[in-house]
């Protein structure tokens, strides 16, 4: 098994661009240069690999039928399979785990504070950056509740179970945030 | 942080970020995607979230899947890309005209039930709900409609719903919270089912519907599905 293959973001643009015309060359060089990062998201979210791995495989077929529809001038190309992906694991997540009522909401705030990775080639770094720098902006339950709604895909019910306070306080809590949080990336 | 009322822009704007970001619940997120697959300006809102909120990936680390993904994916792609530029235009006239394609339905309809060519004075159609499913990404999966009165209930996939060796099953969602299940459905043609007995009822009241796809030979139970709801819209009359 070929080690992942690293392209720039303009790289991985024209070669998303091609998977759209069909391109199955083209198609598998996309895999081999990001399936370890979609992985890492699909995994962080699931915490379970085989389960992980199945929603990968859905992601990449999801990739192969939208990317006609990815348009350059408007996304990263990594940013737009990282959404792919994390919204495939929410979405298994949830169909799995509410329905069985299974939903690790104690664990909700047991988020690693792990730094950002060196994998920065394709991501934009500059971005990620400014965007830790308005999160910390905020207070500090805000921004921690929005990184583990993103991490974890908690939804607003169970990030106020976890921290004991009502429905309507967190929320009020993020929907803020989030402002802030645009105004500060837009300053 | 102040605590005046959002604003009607601020309100938008926040919404399109919790639809990004995933928080709101269930009910509240089909509403929010049924909005964005209408509404091209908050679906922008939401890519743009997307857009902000992707860049946190850049702090998870990678982890190598096993050798044994790539081959299923390039089999499954594969297999659908045999059919050609034909589907990718039906695809994208599907994504595209969405209305055109409840319209038509309507119609479809219309003369299902009603054989004989109406051609004076415009009879409403007997059918009086309709959805349109969409997935996560806004693009239609399947279009629906349903007759109270009849319990007819006709279905028309996209070919988003071809390809995949998993078997779709359809679900009505209740307005008090609760699902039902109405059964497996066939995800790569149009079919007609009537609806009998207290899913006949259930689908009257039903606020939207959803399709899960299970493993073949699996029947779920029928108050939960086991596998991922890919696709959900409101039921709205027509």
């Amino acid at each position: 098994m070929e080690l992942s293959v690293s392209l720039t973001r303009d790289e991985l643009s024209a070669a998303l661009s091609r998977v759209g015309q069909g391109d199955r060359a083209a198609f598998r060089r996309v895999y081999e240069s990001t399936s370890a990062k979609l992985m890492g998201v699909c995994l962080r979210i699931l915490s379970d690999r085989q389960l992980a791995e199945d929603v990968l495989q859905e992601t990449y077929v999801a990739v192969w039928n939208k990317a006609g529809a990815f348009d350059a001038a408007r996304a990263s190309p990594i940013t737009w399979l990282v959404t792919i992906a994390r919204n495939r694991s929410i979405d298994r997540l949830r169909s799995g785990a509410a329905l069985r009522k299974a939903v690790p909401v104690d664990e909700a705030f047991d988020l690693a504070d792990d730094g950002a990775s060196a994998d920065d080639l394709v991501a934009g770094k500059q971005e990620a950056l400014r965007l830790a720098g308005c999160l910390d902006e905020l207070d500090v339950r805000t921004s921690t509740a929005i990184r583990t709604a993103f991490f974890q895909g908690a939804t607003y019910e169970q990030l106020a179970a976890a921290e004991g306070t009502p429905l309507g306080t967190m929320k009020s809590w993020i929907r803020r945030g989030l402002l802030r949080l645009r105004a500060c990336l837009e300053r | 942080m102040t605590d005046s009322p959002l604003t009607p822009a601020e309100d938008e704007d926040a919404l399109a970020a919790e639809l990004s970001l995933r928080v709101l619940s269930e009910v509240e997120e089909a509403a929010a995607r049924a909005r964005a697959a209408a509404d091209p300006a908050f679906a922008r809102r939401v890519e743009d979230w997307d857009e902000r909120f992707g860049v946190l990936a850049d702090e998870i680390a990678p982890a190598e899947p096993g050798g044994g993904v790539w081959p299923r994916v390039d089999a499954v792609t594969g297999a659908a890309n045999d059919q050609g530029p034909a589907l990718r235009f039906w695809r994208r006239w599907a994504v595209g005209s969405t209305a055109a394609l409840a319209a038509s339905l309507a119609a479809v309809i219309f003369l299902i039930v009603r054989p004989e060519p109406v051609v004076q004075a415009p009879v409403p159609a007997p059918i009086t709900r309709v959805a349109t499913l969409t997935l996560e990404d806004g693009g239609v999966a399947m279009t629906l409609a349903y007759d109270p009165a009849t319990g007819e209930l006709y279905l028309a996939p996209t070919d988003k719903m071809h390809g995949d060796p998993r078997v779709p099953h359809l679900w009505l969602l209740m307005p008090e919270g609760g699902v039902r299940l109405v059964g497996a459905i066939d995800g790569s043609a149009t079919s007609r089912h009537t609806l009998s007995g207290v899913v006949h009822d259930l689908a009257g009241q039903a606020a939207q519907v959803a399709v899960s796809m299970e493993q073949p030979g699996h029947t779920p139970a029928i108050d939960a599905p086991d596998g991922p709801v890919v696709a959900s819209g409101s039921l709205q009359r027509l």
